[in-house]
């Protein structure tokens, strides 16, 4: 450059350079990892006082939302939905915002447990070679999929048994019973998509579709689509739940049904509704009298004639979902809601019922573990035909309800933990060999629901790894090697990159792809830049409906296990679900339905409390036949009197400061009860409730909101 | 700093430069806009004992109220409250150290976290009570200061705060906009409650710009200013919905 | 009172007058100045030193352990929160200016009024102002976030031209009550001097050089006299308005606010009369103590001085009963839904006993007993009763700063408010309060000696027949 280059033009030139940087970077470092650096040795790509955005996906869960992270200097500093991403259109969760807590924890395993990587992965190739392939088990988590598609081929070349997904939301969402359902109406098993945006009126049966349940970003879309779809009216949202969730809170119509009583409803609706219509009555709602059904409900009559009236006016979207399902009869629940859509003919159509498009490099349809499954999985352990079990991505000593036994099936397994956490179930490893956090990692996530686009989430590392951890894929790819044989042939990579590249650079043949390059190389970088691929292609399947009106649809009555005279609701809390209470910011967010913070909580009916004599933040415990808990009574005005409701996701007993020895699991109290799709009846149960103590002064829960201007408690007007 | 007592104007012709428009039918209490604003804005946490005392940091906070009985009970919509950003902010006059000061240039109310004396005034004269005082030095553990967003002051204890509409996120798109020639385009740029809100019930930009996405849908309907009674001119309008 | 039962042959009605009434009770001008000193410069007793030692030990962990751990750890040890930013620290503030105002009315408003009965305690009043008013500044700087940035609340010229906000209420408050402090000071000092001169003629060592500079080479002739009268007299008339001005001011920080049940036009004059209200009481109090503790105090402050006092604690209490009432009519009549939510959570919140205690202390008990003569004659009565009267007055304040705060126009955000370091804080400034004292009454004659003989001069007792008649002569 000869010319004169004064500092004004410079300023200009550092301006549209700042402008294009979001665009640019991803296909900037050629190294893998960002180092943080003095000031001196600043990376040529990073300049002083300019942030660095980077594309990934988000792994607080494993719906596969694109992610764009501010970095600085080598520092993660914000995270913000990737505008580009499909899914998520640039928006995020207040678990996606709070992953840097997990990033930046200060709990988190720092080092392998043998010291140092190399004997960690002499150990591994140890455990690889000297057990028979059929006594060596993975339990994975619902994300990666890089990484689970990488234990796959090894297992399949080795004859290891293939990994076994698992996470306690899907048990929570019963997704087996969801697919089953599918597949027991339409012969075609998938994963229900619901579209809430094209739809007139929701019927929703119990799903918290907007907390955590499948994919909540698009399913909060799709509301928005219902409330405010620019050439339609408001639509209408009906929420059928035995407690009032964040998402029933949102409805328009809160119905509070006897809880396993979903399915008859829907029926007896779909039959009233038919009536109404006239014609003949179609057989799958033949079979109930919803005079009875009204009875055992819980509802007025005439309220479900009310609710049928909506089906001569309008489409009715009909959702099964959460806790409805996780009942002994959850799967006929499933089934009876999915039937009500055919009144509105709607399968396959805008506002109605579809399966998940199935991801870029997927051929079937996949599904996490069922309960039952894992119970399978459990008893194999207890029985000695797994000896040795690596974990990843997931924490079965929390997740798995207590009463399957997961803990002490592992005295009979070398357990290998590769968790970036000290988790419950790194507590119990023989082994830590900590995985990066999500933002230092490589990757890829298949979308599996949310979006009729195919879409392949990319991961890239938007920050060098903090702490002396190492990818497990990289572990394994050279304990492999090390291990020789068959296990170097099934996983011929250098790195967990080269994996990835070859399994991404297969789409680069695909048409109609969101981006294409001409090499593997290119292919990769804008893999990385755009953070993902996506097919451009509406791929969302119809499913054939054309028999379930004539189906037969069981009108089950739930069954309950244990004592207690009270149903019992658990759900997963929104705003910690699984893994998130070790996050302090997440702690510190206020539950949308009690603003409840830090700590666990007993949702009770005003009325049935009065008659227990109980108030709030009396410590009450909760006994089932499988465990008892303890926790401070909320008095929750949204509740039915005969339910009481606790919340999932903390009563940690390890997992860091944050999270450990706060509130109370509801899993502990969890029978071993499956429905008919082998999901948990986590619902299917009664408890007892017995004070503890009563409430002190200055001991309960910490709420945002003020008792006194909410529930006009201190102002003698309680309600 | 104001000179004259200003005119008393109506909400309703009030423009301001910066303004929000909150649809309370789609927010879903889903708590993403806390999270956000926290993350950005190295808003600390005070764990549960001081949460539970009214102590929490939260810029912006998820409201809602009870209306009837079970089983007719309803849930109000979830009303996000923040600084309303008034045009006549009750909380200016009454700080003895000019530490809350109004910016006629972006006609916000202005923190200014190293002249805060800690004397509380501000905060008890908020009708929207949506300021948070620093109580004590809350620990953040390393390495989690590494979060720290470079662009806002971390603050100390004794010092008062609030939501500032993302005024560091205002200013870089102003610099940027500047160093290329031009103005501000409606939507370059959000503040991180509305940059994450998964329902977009929040929409951020300029007010005093007829053709902004902001001003449009505060003239859309039947928004409401909340307590605009009391003369403060809040910058922020809330659609009910329903 | 025996000992000054001088003249025995004396009639019945003169006898009467002179028993009752100081002024009508002359004693040589030495034997008085001595009996003050004697008072003052004995050699303190067991009492005094246990006192002295639990009172300091009471500061030391209230005000200077405790502060010192609060401004180290935060306010956050104290109990104030959202929505009660305030709490104990400004109804400590108020209290204590409130304390304050009976000094100078005592020795201000009752000077110019020649209210004569003023004259024996005016030095106890006037200090009780002075000792009021540091620890009304303790209990502000307390509370304040960052105090060691509180100079910047001074106008003081610095670099980059930063000066305090005239517009907020808290600026007037620390002008008023700085300018209140140093003019009630200053007002202290100037009658004293007259003393500090006759203590330094009967003193020797640290004391007499303690005095002498004190009595700033006072002679007693008849030009300091008249230069002294008239400083006195401009100070007693320039010091009413700012009494008047800083209880008035210290009412802004609330009625100027937008809160509901503080925006009250009514707050001025009823925050002067309740701060009177438990000024009196303070002050009654402090005689009664001073009186059964101290040696021949007897002889000046005596039944008809908690008597007059009584009456006046009367009158005011019946004043601040109509404020109180016409505040609380006013407010609710005004039909704004949060002030009737406030209004209702005073008196049936969870501490609504406290709202219906005020009006037992404030009002029942007063009036119940000060009516009478023979009780209201009766020091320990009297002095009773003014303890009442400001446990009923710290009620007030609590009423008005913390209950009053959890209820705002933000209904999510009501928060009951309990207090953490600030009961140290504030038991350790009441301690500091009564050490100044203790202190003080071995330093300083708490009785204005040439103001009372000054009165009896003035006072005599003339016989027309049989009928015995009280005579003043003008003085001043």
């Amino acid at each position: 450059m000869t010319e004169q280059f004064s500092r004004r033009d410079f300023l200009k030139l550092a301006g549209l350079g700042a402008a294009t940087t979001a665009i640019l970077t991803g296909c900037g470092p050629a190294s893998r990892y960002v180092k943080r650096e003095p000031y001196q040795q600043m990376p040529e790509y990073n300049s002083v006082g300019q942030s660095t955005y980077y594309a990934t996906t988000c792994r607080e869960c494993a719906a596969g939302c694109g992610l764009v992270v501010r970095t600085y200097q080598g520092r993660a500093l914000k995270t913000e939905g990737n505008a580009n991403h499909p899914l998520n259109l640039g928006k995020t969760c207040a678990r996606g915002q709070a992953t840097l807590h997990g990033l930046y924890n200060p709990d988190r395993v720092q080092a392998p447990s043998t010291g140092d990587w190399d004997s960690a992965i002499q150990t591994v190739a140890d455990a690889l070679k000297n057990y028979k392939p059929g006594e060596v088990a993975f339990l994975m988590g619902m994300a990666p999929d890089h990484l689970f598609d990488l234990v796959s081929d090894l297992a399949n070349a080795t004859g290891m048994n293939g990994p076994v997904r698992y996470g306690a939301l899907g048990m929570f969402e019963a997704r087996a019973t969801l697919s089953k359902a599918a597949e027991n109406l339409f012969g075609q098993a998938g994963l229900p998509w619901f579209d809430l945006g094209g739809a007139q009126v929701v019927f929703s049966f119990g799903a918290n579709f907007l907390e955590t349940w499948l994919s909540p970003l698009p399913y909060t879309r799709g509301f928005v689509g219902l409330r405010e779809g620019e050439t339609k009216l408001r639509g209408t949202f009906v929420q059928f739940e035995a407690r009032m969730s964040a998402t029933g809170a949102k409805a328009d119509h809160w119905v509070p049904v006897r809880p396993g009583t979903e399915g008859l409803v829907a029926l007896a609706i779909g039959k009233l509704a038919s009536e109404l219509r006239g014609g003949a009555m179609p057989r799958v709602f033949s079979s109930v009298n919803p005079a009875e059904v009204a009875e055992s409900a819980g509802v007025e009559l005439e309220a479900l004639h009310h609710l049928a009236e909506m089906f001569v006016n309008f489409n009715v979207l009909a959702i099964p979902g959460g806790a409805a399902l996780g009942q002994s009869n959850g799967l006929e629940i499933a089934e009876a809601v999915l039937a009500l859509n055919a009144l509105s003919d709607n399968f396959g159509k805008p506002g109605g019922v579809y399966l998940s498009a199935l991801a870029p490099n997927q051929t079937e349809t996949s599904r996490p573990a069922s309960a039952e499954e894992m119970a399978a999985f459990v008893e194999k352990m207890k029985s000695g035909a797994i000896k040795a079990l690596f974990v990843h991505g997931v924490n079965p000593v929390f997740e798995l309800p207590a009463a399957l036994g997961f803990k002490d099936a592992l005295a009979n397994v070398e357990l290998f933990s590769f968790a970036t956490f000290p988790d419950e179930t790194a507590a119990e490893a023989k082994h830590v060999f900590p995985d990066h956090h999500g933002l230092e990692s490589w990757g890829y996530q298949r979308v599996a629901t949310g979006v009729s686009l195919p879409v392949l989430s990319g991961a890239q590392p938007v920050v060098s790894p903090f702490y002396d951890t190492r990818a497990t894929a990289d572990v394994l790819i050279a304990a492999a090697k090390l291990a020789g044989g068959k296990f170097a042939e099934a996983l011929p990579f250098a790195d967990e990159v080269e994996f990835i590249q070859s399994k991404v650079g297969a789409l680069m043949s695909e048409a109609s792809g969101s981006f294409s390059a001409a090499d593997a190389a290119t292919f990769m970088a804008y893999f990385q830049q755009y953070g993902g691929w996506f097919k451009n292609a509406d791929a969302l399947i119809a499913p054939d409906g054309s028999g379930v009106l004539n189906g037969n649809v069981k009108a089950a009555e739930p069954e309950f296990a244990g004592e207690g005279e009270f149903f019992f609701v658990p759900f997963v809390s929104p705003t910690l679900a699984e893994a998130g209470a070790n996050k302090p910011w997440l702690q510190e967010l206020p539950d949308p339905t009690t603003t409840v913070m830090w700590n666990t909580w007993v949702e009770i009916n005003p009325e049935t409390a009065h008659e227990l004599g109980l108030q709030n933040d009396d410590m009450v415990r909760i006994v089932s036949e499988a465990g008892e808990v303890e926790a401070y009574v909320y008095l929750y005005p949204a509740i039915r009197p005969d339910t009481i409701a606790m919340p999932f996701g903390q009563g940690h007993t390890a997992y860091g400061r944050y999270a450990e020895k706060r509130g109370a699991n509801p899993a502990d109290l969890f029978g071993v009860h499956f429905n008919e799709a082998g999901d948990l009846a986590f619902g299917g149960m009664k408890v007892k409730v017995e004070k503890v103590r009563a409430a002190q002064s200055g001991v309960g829960l910490a709420r945002l909101e003020s008792r006194i201007g909410v529930y006009g408690e201190a102002l003698g007007e309680e309600h | 700093m104001t000179n004259a007592i200003p005119e008393v104007k109506l909400a309703e012709e009030h423009v301001g430069k910066w303004g929000m428009v909150i649809n309370q039918d789609i927010c879903t209490g889903c708590q993403a806009c806390v999270a956000a604003c926290a993350m950005e804005n190295n808003i600390t946490f005070v764990g549960e004992e001081d949460s539970g005392y009214g102590r929490s940091m939260h810029w912006i906070r998820i409201e809602r109220f009870w209306e009837g009985e079970y089983p007719e009970v309803k849930m109000t919509p979830n009303q996000p409250m923040l600084c309303q950003q008034c045009g006549s902010a009750p909380c200016e006059p009454v700080c003895p150290a000019f530490a809350t000061v109004h910016s006629t240039a972006e006609s916000l109310n202005l923190q200014v976290y190293n002249r805060c004396v800690g004397t509380r005034y501000c905060a008890n004269n908020c009708p929207y009570q949506v300021r948070s005082f620093n109580w004590r030095d809350y620990e953040r553990p390393e390495p989690l200061p590494n979060q720290f967003n470079p662009d806002v002051t971390v603050r100390r204890r004794g010092v008062m705060e609030k939501c500032t509409f993302c005024i560091q996120r205002i200013h870089k798109a102003q610099d940027e906009a500047k160093s290329e020639g031009r103005e501000v385009m409606d939507g370059e740029f959000t503040t991180a409650c509305a940059q994450a809100c998964p329902a977009t019930a929040i929409t951020f930009g300029r007010t005093d710009d007829p053709q902004s996405l902001v001003s449009q849908l505060a003239h859309k309907g039947h928004g409401v200013k909340h307590l605009e009674e009391l003369g403060t001119l809040p910058s922020v309008t809330y659609f009910k919905g329903g | 009172m025996a000992d000054h039962k001088h003249d025995a042959g004396h009639a019945h009605t003169e006898e009467h007058f002179r028993e009752k009434h100081l002024m009508l009770d002359p004693l040589p001008r030495g034997q008085m100045n001595d009996m003050v000193m004697e008072s003052m410069t004995g050699k303190p007793g067991w009492k005094f030193w246990t006192a002295v030692i639990i009172l300091s030990g009471i500061v030391a962990y209230g005000l200077v352990y405790s502060w010192a751990k609060m401004i180290a750890e935060g306010v956050g040890i104290a109990g104030v929160n959202r929505p009660s930013y305030w709490g104990i620290f400004l109804v400590n503030t108020v209290f204590w200016i409130g304390i304050s105002h009976a000094g100078t009315f005592i020795s201000a408003i009752l000077r110019v009024f020649k209210a004569e009965f003023r004259r024996p305690f005016t030095r106890a009043a006037e200090l009780m102002t002075t000792f009021g008013l540091v620890q009304a500044g303790f209990s502000v700087f307390m509370h304040m976030g960052r105090v060691w940035l509180s100079y910047w609340l001074f106008p003081y010229p610095n670099q980059r031209m930063l000066w305090p906000n005239l517009h907020s209420p808290l600026t007037w408050d620390l002008l008023a009550i700085t300018t209140y402090l140093l003019s009630s000071t200053m007002y202290l000092f100037l009658p004293l001097i007259p003393d500090m001169a006759m203590a330094r003629d009967r003193s020797t060592g640290w004391r007499k050089n303690l005095y002498k500079a004190l009595a700033l080479g006072f002679r007693g002739t008849e030009g300091e006299w008249t230069h002294l009268r008239h400083a006195m007299n401009i100070f007693a008339f320039a010091i009413i308005p700012v009494m008047f001005s800083v209880h008035t001011i210290v009412s802004w920080d609330f009625a100027a606010a937008t809160r509901p049940g503080w925006n009250s036009t009514i707050f001025g004059p009823y925050f002067v009369v309740g701060a009177l209200h438990s000024g009196m009481g303070a002050a009654v109090i402090v005689l009664a103590v001073i009186r059964s503790n101290m040696k021949h105090m007897d002889y000046f402050i005596r039944a008809e001085h908690f008597d007059a006092i009584g009456k006046l604690m009367l009158i005011i209490s019946m004043t601040w009963a109509y404020f109180f009432f016409n505040d609380y009519m006013v407010q609710w009549y005004g039909g704004d839904k949060w002030t009737h939510q406030l209004l209702h959570f005073h008196e049936a919140g969870p501490l609504g006993w406290m709202w219906f205690a005020m009006l037992f202390c404030n009002v029942v008990v007063p009036w119940a007993i000060l009516w009478n003569t023979k009780w209201r004659s009766t020091p320990w009565l009297v002095s009773t009763v003014g303890i009442i009267i400001n446990v009923g007055m710290w009620f007030e304040r609590y009423i008005i700063v913390p209950i009053s705060l959890t209820i705002n126009r933000a209904p999510f955000t009501w928060r009951m408010y309990t207090p953490g370091v600030e009961i140290p804080l504030g038991i350790g400034t009441l301690a500091l309060f009564i050490l100044l004292y203790v202190l003080a009454s071995k330093l300083i004659p708490l009785i204005p000696v040439w103001e009372v003989q000054e009165g009896q001069m003035a006072h005599e007792l003339k016989k027309f027949g049989r009928e015995t008649v009280v005579s003043v002569s003008e003085l001043e």
